[in-house]
Formats: C-alpha cells, sequence, structure tokens
C-alpha cells in the first residue's frame, strides 16, 4: 500500500479540509465586528425593501401577462393540501366506521397495540 | 529503473486505475445527479391529525406489538421542515423510535401566510402546542406526554413546560437548545440592536423572508458551502455520499420564513434581552422561568454545534427546575447529532435508554 501521507487524493481532501476551517475562521472574525453588522444591515435593509418593491412589480407584471404569481401558486398549493387534510378526515371517518378491509396497516380503524411495553433491564440492551 | 524509497509501483498503478475509473464515474453519475431527483424524504407512514395555521399534527403508525404507554410529542425548530427526523429509513430518527416500541406524534411547520404575519410568540406557546398537547391525549388516551423539542423546537417546549409546570408533560428531552443566545456571538452581532432595526425589517417584509434566514445560517461558516460541492463533485462515484449529501442539502435549503411578529418577539425578548437566561421571560403575561420546570429532562448537545454552541447551549441543565435531569455531550455538529450516521451510534440509543423507563 502506498503511504498515505504520499496519496494525492489524501492531500487534496485535507488541504481542502483546511482551506474550508482557515476560511470559516478568518470569515468569522471579521462578521464578529460590529462594523460588519452595521455595514450587513445597512445593505440588508436597504435590499429588503428593494426586493419588496421588485415583488409587488413583478407581481403587477404577472397580472398584465395574465400569468399566476408564486403567492397565487403557494396559496393553490396551500388549498390542495388543505382537501388533502380534509380526504384524510374524511377517510378516518370512514374507517372508523365500517371498519373494513380498506384500512391501511395500522392506521385509523385498526386497533392499536397495547400500551404495555415495559423498558428491557439493563443486560438486554443492545 | 528503481522506485524511489516508500513507493511501490504496484500500488501506483492500482491507485491511477483507480483514479481512472473515478473519473469515468464522475462524468456518468455527474450527469445523472442533475437529470434525476433526491431520494424521497419523510416517508415514514402517518397521519394527519390536525392542520391549523402554520401547526401541522402527525401521528407516526406504530410497528411494534406492543407500545410504552406515554406518547411522545415532537416539537420542530420553527425554521426548518421536520423530515431531518425521518430522512430515509434506516436513517429515520422516527423509524427508530417506532421500532423500540413508542407511540410517536410530530408538530411540524408550514411557512406562515402573508396574512399570517400577525402570529405571535403566545399563539405558538399558549395555543399551537398546548392545542397539539391536547389532541395527543385524546388520540392516545393517555394523559401523560413527554416532548421533544429540537433547537428552537426546544424553546418553545420549554417556554411551555414552564408555564404549563403542572402537567401533563411527563419527561422533556432538548436537542441543541440555546438558552444564552448571547453566546450565539455571530447571529448576536448579525441582531446588533445598534444597527438591526427588526421593526423596519418586518413592516417592510411582513414574515421574515426564509432568504434571510438561510444566509444568515450560512454566513456561519461562508466556506462550507464550496467546499461541501468540491467533496461531492470528488465523492460523486460514490453513491451512499451522493444520497446523504443530497438529503442534507435539501433539508438545509428548505428553510421556512418566519411570522412577523414571531420574529419580532425572538429578536427582542431573547436575542436582545437574553430573557430566558436572564430568568424574565414573559409570554402573554405569563412568567416562562426555567426554574418552574419539574420533570425529568434529558438535553443532548454537540460538541462541534456552530449554530447553538456549547456555552449558549449549557445554562440549561443548570437553570432548570428538576431533580431527575442530565446533559449528554456527544460528537457532532448541530445537525449530524439528532440525524447524522453518528446519531444512530450515540444519540438514538442513549436517548431510548433514557427514556424507556420514564416512558411506562
Amino acid at each position: 500500500m502506498a503511504d498515505k501521507g504520499n496519496d494525492p487524493a489524501v492531500i487534496w481532501q485535507t488541504m481542502i479540509g483546511e482551506m474550508e476551517k482557515g476560511f470559516n475562521s478568518f470569515a468569522n472574525q471579521a462578521m464578529g465586528s460590529p462594523e460588519f453588522s452595521k455595514m450587513m444591515n445597512q445593505v440588508g435593509g436597504a435590499s429588503a425593501g428593494a426586493q419588496k418593491q421588485l415583488g409587488e412589480l413583478m407581481e403587477k407584471y404577472l397580472l398584465a401577462m395574465n400569468l399566476p404569481s408564486r403567492a397565487q401558486m403557494v396559496g393553490m398549493a396551500e388549498r390542495l393540501q388543505a382537501i388533502e387534510g380534509q380526504l384524510n378526515e374524511i377517510k378516518a371517518l370512514l374507517h372508523q366506521v365500517h371498519h373494513n378491509s380498506l384500512a391501511p396497516e395500522g392506521g385509523y380503524g385498526t386497533p392499536r397495540p397495547p400500551r404495555t411495553r415495559r423498558p428491557p433491564s439493563e443486560g438486554e440492551q443492545k | 529503473m528503481n522506485a524511489p524509497a516508500g513507493l511501490d509501483l504496484a500500488s501506483i498503478s492500482e491507485r491511477v486505475q483507480s483514479e481512472v475509473q473515478r473519473a469515468i464515474q464522475r462524468s456518468i453519475k455527474g450527469v445523472e445527479y442533475f437529470s434525476s431527483s433526491g431520494p424521497s424524504l419523510g416517508s415514514t407512514p402517518k397521519d394527519i391529525l390536525a392542520v391549523r395555521g402554520t401547526m401541522n399534527l402527525y401521528h407516526y403508525r406504530p410497528v411494534a406489538d406492543e407500545i410504552y404507554r406515554v406518547p411522545i410529542l415532537i416539537v420542530m425548530a420553527t425554521t426548518n421542515r421536520g423530515y431531518i427526523l425521518d430522512m430515509v429509513p434506516g436513517q429515520s430518527f422516527i423509524e427508530f423510535l417506532l421500532k423500540r416500541g413508542y407511540d410517536v406524534y410530530m408538530l411540524d411547520w408550514t411557512a406562515p401566510k402573508p396574512e399570517e404575519k400577525s402570529l405571535r410568540m403566545e399563539d405558538y406557546v399558549l395555543d399551537f402546542i398546548p392545542d397539539c398537547i391536547r389532541r395527543v391525549q385524546q388520540d392516545s388516551g393517555e394523559h401523560d406526554v413527554t416532548v421533544i423539542g429540537y433547537c428552537f423546537g426546544g424553546v418553545l417546549s420549554l417556554l411551555y413546560g414552564s408555564i404549563f409546570h403542572d402537567g401533563p408533560m411527563k419527561n422533556l428531552i432538548c436537542f441543541t437548545t440555546p438558552i444564552d443566545f448571547r453566546e450565539m456571538k455571530l447571529f448576536s452581532n448579525f441582531s446588533d440592536r445598534r444597527y438591526f432595526d427588526v421593526d423596519r425589517l418586518i413592516d417592510t417584509t411582513g414574515n421574515m423572508p426564509p432568504e434571510l434566514i438561510l444566509q444568515s445560517f450560512e454566513m456561519l461558516r461562508p466556506g462550507s458551502r464550496v467546499a461541501g460541492q468540491v467533496q461531492l463533485w470528488d465523492n460523486i462515484w460514490n453513491d451512499e455520499y451522493v444520497k446523504a449529501y443530497r438529503m442534507m442539502d435539501r433539508w438545509g435549503t428548505d428553510t421556512l420564513p418566519l411570522a412577523g411578529e414571531y420574529f419580532r418577539a425572538i429578536t427582542k425578548d431573547l436575542m436582545w434581552d437574553n430573557k430566558l437566561y436572564n430568568d424574565t421571560m414573559t409570554v402573554g403575561g405569563r412568567e416562562a422561568k426555567l426554574a418552574n420546570i419539574k420533570v425529568p429532562i434529558l438535553h443532548a448537545v454537540a460538541e462541534h454545534d456552530h449554530i447553538v454552541p456549547y456555552d449558549a447551549a449549557k445554562h440549561l441543565i443548570v437553570k432548570i427546575g428538576s431533580s431527575d435531569k442530565e446533559e449528554v455531550v456527544l460528537k457532532g455538529g448541530h445537525v449530524s447529532v439528532v440525524a447524522g450516521a453518528n446519531a444512530i451510534k450515540r444519540l438514538w440509543p442513549k436517548l431510548d435508554s433514557w427514556l424507556g423507563k420514564r416512558s411506562t
């Protein structure tokens, strides 16, 4: 076997790891200063405002193009999720009422296991 | 010609061969990577018990023939999705608990809608969690409930437990839960009250945008994303590595927005005034002192947690009012301690041996 210290793949991986650590540590020091916080919040505050304005503008554009906006798509997805939730509730009720074989294994309508489990003794612990 | 000392020509040839094979595999798998979707996550069978506002309550279907009397309610962190605890079979904390005979419920969160920007800390601590506890009691037929909170889910569980200290919480388990927010040094600096105008931000955006939350998490380790991608390319021939990378990457970037008023309260009460640590925290006018909690508690913290460093988490065990309390410091980071390969060997068995005898 070749010595691991001479293996270019190992050297490469170690180098990447060290570079990552070094960069993170350097950046963390720089980001820990009050000046950084001041600068970040000035830029962040301005960009949040700009982003909101851009979002509103985009919404108007999509409306003009007769296309749904992201908010509308999210709204639709949530409506679908709510419908799915209601379907689940109806399914659960049906299973409870009929106790039929359509009930999923371990799901509603099938008896749950008894709550009698005891912890294994110390010797049995895996 | 002789090889230089320490070098074996046969092994060099094997090594070159294996590198060539890996290079070919990288090209093939690289194309596959971009043309395929990641593994299906969070697929342990479950039933939805309730959906209201940002609250989703699931019940996982028991798999053991006999289960412990006390059910578990897992409270997820509000910034992330609950499937981190239910990745894929064999790497799922939920699956582990079910196989060990626990009855598991999860309070998971969805993104607040723009009109839900007014959800406050009170809604989370005095309404959503108690409502879920009631539903778990109703569904399981048991009065007692064990609560497990992950990261900020742990903070919410502590606030709930300190207000509703007369029950029905029987045991409390917290994973990587911050108490002293000053010790989350970079977050503390990012939200420095002299420069961070939380009112202006929330009044402008409504809810706290997920991009800003993700950005602030990524800024804690700014070199790691690039290094991760280099390592992915290096290991793209390795299916197991790629699968694990995709799971973690998908979850890590699937950040939820936070309701505006709720985020405002976190910033002012916890980040700025450090009220949980100072024992001055109130929710809806109700005192939330950690000393009020008397139930058995286990706090699992990670040795290399860059999000919630040990100094931010260590005060929980000191301040809690319980006499039956234990802190366990495990190797790993903020996520790998609960969901990585190490969690399977370290945290999960520890939790099982601690909780089993307190669940009858």
